[in-house]
């Protein structure tokens, strides 16, 4: 919608003051948006396909040619750039998506989910390029089923279940929402767990496993520890960590780790905004 | 002062082909053309089989009929080819060339399967440009295998009345006759969205040729099938290459068939840019 390819179903929107229904070709000229390597034409080579796209865009043929450089140097794809992009690997493809929604230097780039399905290296190279980005000034918009992602990259997110924002700040203030530390029980048996679970209060059960969340993690293991003792309960493992975003999502939509696993086309939606002047 | 052109403002055509600012009208179809050119040349062996089909029926055809309307039929009243049955027949074989702009149809289809339409969209595109792009493509390979067909012609004894200038205008006609086939396959692919849909189109490429003045001329058609062919655009197209291949230059039939062609044109690329307006729809 806000990339102007579907009309709001009702109320607004605006992007840089420009509204995204009626300015819609206005807009096109602010954003980019890369679309998963859909739409690229795989019959013509890297460096034909970026030159086309700078002209359409309105560059002269020589400018075209130089932004066209420019932009796979940037993403390291020169030594590919006279090759069809038949030839080219999915991380490449992501990468050469980029420079392309990058051409006519969009002050707002949508990215959808770049890097799903991508082997670490290529995600770790299209980071890179990202947090580059952004470090330019470049608002950045990226949608993303990995919470380690946005963690890396945002500056702030916001958590969408069945379309819906559920919660939005920056990182640390969602981690800090969860008000303490994760510790973590394991146990031999589900009944022991069971058990466990109805003396520890604010306590959640999954499976052989038991978490809940304190103030200061490693003060307060002795004394759960101890508690469980008093009733006979035999711990296998504890182990207390800093909340990550995973926390925060499994608390804001309240899906237990099982549900997500089950269901991967969940609505994880993480639109993070990188650089300060927002969108 | 205003300029217009058909009545209409200038800046706001100059807008509505260029789509705001970012390119020019000329430079989006150059640079849409040229990609689409590429496709074409870097993959050659699915333009063959037009070729051939063309080829085919124009040997065929003079095997058939040589004996019957050509050089033996020079006194009697089936005399219509004048002596030459290869310069009758040889518009028929410029005109079924056209079926090969259907594969624009195809070379559309694919770019919205691909996603390439779509990327256009989120771009200052004008949806014109988009449209008459692979029409010209179409229109291109008409040409080519018009040309290719006419070598043929040339080779097994054609000989225009009008001389090599005569060979020019009919490719003119080729060009643009070429270009309604690859409209009309255009509008078929977006409306259907398939490949299947594109191809299933082409089936109004046998009433369109054989509905006309096919194998002998509109005269000795019988009388539904002369009513019929009169309102077929390719009798005109047909009619006006024979006519500089037989009778020389008919300056009346010519003009039917360049205004019957460009027509054909006109009409099917509005049809095919109503058609993307409405597949491209905000929803």
């Amino acid at each position: 919608m806000l990339t102007t390819l579907l009309r709001p179903t009702n109320g607004s929107a605006s992007i840089l003051g420009l509204d995204v229904d009626k300015d819609d070709a206005a807009v096109r000229h602010k954003i980019g948006v890369a679309l998963q390597e859909n739409g690229i034409d795989e019959v013509l080579t890297g460096k034909e396909l970026t030159q086309s796209t700078g002209q359409l865009w309105g560059l002269s043929k020589s400018k075209a040619s130089k932004r066209s450089a420019e932009l796979l140097s940037l993403v390291g794809l020169t030594d590919a750039a006279n090759r069809r992009v038949k030839t080219y690997s999915g991380g490449m493809k992501r990468r050469l998506d980029l420079a392309l929604s990058l051409i006519h230097k969009p002050e707002i780039l949508f990215l959808d989910e770049p890097t799903t399905g991508l082997d670490p290296g290529s995600r770790r190279v299209l980071w890179n390029e990202i947090v580059r980005l952004r470090n330019e000034g470049v608002t950045i918009i990226l949608t993303t089923q990995y919470l380690e992602e946005a963690d890396t990259l945002a500056d702030r997110i916001a958590i969408i279940d069945n379309g819906v924002v559920k919660v939005e700040g920056t990182p640390d203030d969602l981690k800090a929402s969860i008000g303490g530390d994760i510790v973590m029980f394991s146990f031999e048996t589900k009944e022991t767990a069971e058990r466990a679970a109805n003396i520890l209060k604010n306590s959640e059960l999954i499976g052989r496993e038991l978490r809940t969340t304190v103030e200061n993690g490693p003060q307060s293991i002795p004394n759960l520890c101890s508690v469980l003792r008093d009733n006979k309960i035999e711990v296998v493992s504890v182990s207390s960590s800093r909340p990550t975003l995973d926390d925060v999502f499994l608390k804001v939509t309240g899906h237990k780790l099982e549900t997500v696993k089950a269901n991967e086309n969940n609505s994880i939606g993480d639109p993070t905004r990188a650089s300060s002047d927002g969108a | 002062m205003k300029i217009t052109v058909l009545g209409i403002p200038r800046e706001l055509l100059a807008m509505a082909l260029n789509g705001t600012s970012g390119a020019t009208f000329g430079v989006q179809l150059r640079v849409l053309t040229k990609r689409l050119m590429i496709r074409v040349i870097r993959r050659p062996y699915t333009e063959l089989p037009t070729v051939l089909i063309s080829a085919f029926f124009l040997f065929v055809y003079v095997g058939q009929l040589d004996k019957v309307f050509g050089g033996s039929a020079m006194p009697s009243s089936i005399d219509f080819s004048k002596g030459n049955f290869v310069n009758f027949i040889l518009p028929f074989s410029i005109v079924s060339a056209s079926i090969s702009g259907a594969s624009s149809g195809i070379n559309l289809v694919e770019d919205i399967e691909s996603g390439v339409f779509r990327r256009y969209q989120a771009m200052p595109i004008s949806r014109w440009a988009v449209i008459l792009a692979p029409m010209l493509v179409g229109a291109l390979r008409v040409l080519l295998q018009s040309g290719l067909i006419l070598g043929l012609g040339i080779l097994i004894g054609a000989s225009p009345a009008t001389g090599s200038l005569g060979f020019v205008v009919i490719l003119g006609i080729a060009f643009l006759w070429g270009m309604g086939f690859a409209g009309y396959s255009v509008a078929a692919g977006i409306r259907s969205g398939s490949a299947q849909g594109a191809q299933a189109a082409t089936f109004l490429f046998f009433p369109a040729l054989f509905i006309a003045p096919t194998f002998v001329p509109r005269e000795a058609l019988s009388g539904w099938l002369s009513s019929a062919a009169a309102f077929n655009p390719t009798t005109y197209v047909i009619e006006a290459m024979r006519g500089i291949m037989i009778d020389g230059w008919i300056y009346e039939s010519i003009l039917k068939g360049v205004i019957a062609s460009g027509l054909f044109a006109l009409i099917t690329l509005s049809f095919a840019v109503i058609s993307a307006r409405k597949a491209t729809e905000k929803n």
